[in-house]
């Protein structure tokens, strides 16, 4: 039985993305436009980064730095050890593209990141219309030129939020998390095809609804080192509530733990457990 | 013919309700930086996301001025006649010199690089004032190179005449934007486009800031926001909000609203009796009469 105590929190508004940066985890206070750090040795948080503009999901990159998805400035962002931020590739065959949410680098450094729509105001004037689909994106820096470009990787997505990817790379998970009525819940497998693009999905779990509504789908989900996948999934008004499921790659749960708190937003492995951000602005582990 | 509406009675005295109103230029995604070079009789203006800078003369028509510009936002001239650019993406404020290069004026702050410099006047010292709001940091379409928020304010810079010296004169705005002087420059008025508002605050003797004042409270709920802001020789305030251009009597109460058929960004007054207006918008350049002079530039 794993047991999961509170770490750090509560925030403002709710915690986001975690990247485990080899002796801390770091995560971000998405309202309060912070990252911080958390460190098992002190069982202290500390900031790392502040002005952030509600940057969401996080992940290094194999070059040592941290990119992030800036909900609110419809970007993903890179995080230097410097301090400084810089921005990657925005526009989408010349359009500027949704909300990114959360991401995953593979090995290349390539980014794929969910891009989905949100009732968010963007920073700044509300002159550029979202895309006309919310799907999947891909950023690949040219290592010559040092420019990013933009890729689009799925076709049939339309509200995606978590993305990883198996271990040997020949997999994209992604959760496409619909939580209104009548929406889609369901977590995918596209393979990754010779060619460089996705094939068809098969959906591993699919979320269901009952008389207290739909079942919470998907927010934030991680793959171990055994290439199970874990996500963070419902919530207490409907369903079997707050949970982390472990599924293997076929779909099976293998695995499912009931949370002591609601609504349970990312996960990520540290070294003494599996850390959760939650709903509301928490900093939770299980071991 | 304008459209105008919340008037009360003196607003006519200034604006005429027969003023054409006549689009000189349109086509951009984010005009601002309006300003009337008087010697050469031309028209500046800028488009922050298009990234350029533009020149306009009556009977000629447009031409780009300096392109790209790292998005350029206000401008102004100092009293030497150089453009002094507020330098959005450049996170700095930016002269052109006689001989076409680029001094820069301004970029640190206690040794931090300060946000994104929005708007710009100079007073008749030669120290040149700035509003310092951090959107190029956050919004989409006009991202800076680096990104990242280092100062913990949002607030008004003084450069002095010399250029020896950048001081915070205001610190307490959330997002500063236009800013400009009353007539006899003892007061500098900086608007909040957060909150609203146009701030009043009394110049010292050494061109600090005093306390802040509110002097106005923008009206209306039509797409529009605290821009930019200019004063005419009486003292009345033109400042962008809801529905187009605000009229604010120098008692800080409203005279009247003109309305623009566009999401209005900034004016200038110009011409050689400075009694036009020439209005920028995201799309446009527009163009009417008043009938009392602006405070003329150079």
């Amino acid at each position: 039985m794993v047991k999961f105590e509170r770490v750090a929190g509560p925030f403002q508004g709710p915690t986001g993305g975690l990247a485990w940066d080899g002796s801390g985890m770091l995560f971000t206070a998405i309202a309060e436009g912070r990252i911080l750090r958390y460190d098992p040795r002190s069982g202290k948080a500390n900031e790392l980064r502040k002005y952030t503009n509600r940057t969401n999901g996080i992940a290094f990159g194999p070059d040592g730095a941290l990119y992030g998805c800036q909900e609110n400035s419809r970007r993903v962002v890179r995080f230097a050890a410097d301090g400084s931020t810089s921005t990657t590739g925005y526009l989408l065959d010349g359009c500027y593209h949704n909300h990114p949410n959360n991401l995953a680098v593979d090995s290349k450094g390539r980014i794929w990141f969910s891009d989905p729509k949100s009732e968010l105001r963007a920073s700044g004037p509300q002159i550029f219309p979202p895309l006309d689909h919310a799907s999947v994106l891909r950023l690949e820096i040219d290592p010559f030129r040092k420019l990013w470009s933009l890729r689009r990787m799925t076709f049939d997505t339309v509200a995606p939020r978590a993305v990883a990817l198996s271990p040997d790379e020949s997999v994209l998970y992604v959760a496409e998390t619909d939580n209104a009525p009548m929406g889609k819940r369901e977590l995918r497998a596209y393979p990754v095809l010779p060619d460089d693009t996705l094939g068809a999905h098969t959906v591993l779990h699919a979320f269901g609804r009952d008389h207290r509504g739909e079942h919470r789908g998907i927010e934030g989900m991680c793959v171990d080192d055994e290439g199970r996948i874990v996500g963070c999934a419902g919530w207490r008004k409907s369903g079997p509530g707050p949970l982390v499921y472990v599924f293997a790659g076929s779909g099976a749960v293998v695995e499912s733990h009931p949370l002591p708190f609601d609504q349970p937003m990312n996960c990520a492995f540290g070294d003494a457990g599996l850390y959760v951000t939650t709903a509301g602005g928490e900093l939770w582990r299980g071991r | 013919m304008l459209d105008t509406d919340m008037t009360r009675p003196g607003f006519e005295r200034l604006v005429s309700a027969q003023a054409p109103l006549a689009r000189i230029h349109h086509g951009m995604s984010f005009g601002e930086g309006p300003l009337w070079n008087r010697r050469e009789e031309a028209f500046y203006w800028v488009d922050i996301v298009g990234d350029a800078i533009y020149r306009w003369k009556p009977g000629v028509g447009a031409e780009v001025f300096i392109r790209p510009s790292t998005k350029a936002n206000g401008l102004t001239f100092d009293r030497e006649g150089r453009l002094c650019v507020a330098g959005w993406a450049s996170r700095s404020v930016w002269r052109v010199e006689r001989d076409g290069s680029v001094a820069t004026l301004a970029s640190h702050y206690h040794g931090k690089r300060i946000n994104s410099p929005n708007d710009i006047v100079v007073r008749s010292d030669g120290s040149i004032y700035f509003t310092d709001s951090p959107g190029a940091l956050y919004n989409v379409g006009m991202a800076a190179e680096d990104v990242q928020q280092y100062l913990d304010f949002q607030g008004v810079f003084r450069i002095s005449p010399d250029g020896a010296r950048v001081d915070a004169v205001v610190t307490d705005t959330v997002y500063p934007n236009g800013l400009a002087f009353t007539p006899d420059e003892s007061v500098l008025y900086v608007n909040d486009t957060r909150l609203g508002e146009i701030r009043a605050y009394d110049v010292t003797p050494d061109g600090g800031c005093g306390p802040m004042r509110l002097f106005h409270k923008l009206a209306g709920d039509e797409p529009g926001i605290a821009d930019g802001m200019k004063v005419d020789v009486e003292g009345n305030v033109y400042c962008t909000g809801p529905g187009g251009i605000h009229v604010i009597g120098a008692d800080g109460k409203l005279l009247g609203r003109i309305r623009i058929p566009d999401h209005c960004t900034n004016m200038a007054w110009g011409d050689a009796d400075w009694r036009s207006l020439y209005i920028t918008t995201y799309s446009s350049v527009f163009r009417t009469r008043v009938n009392v002079p602006g405070v003329a530039v150079w």
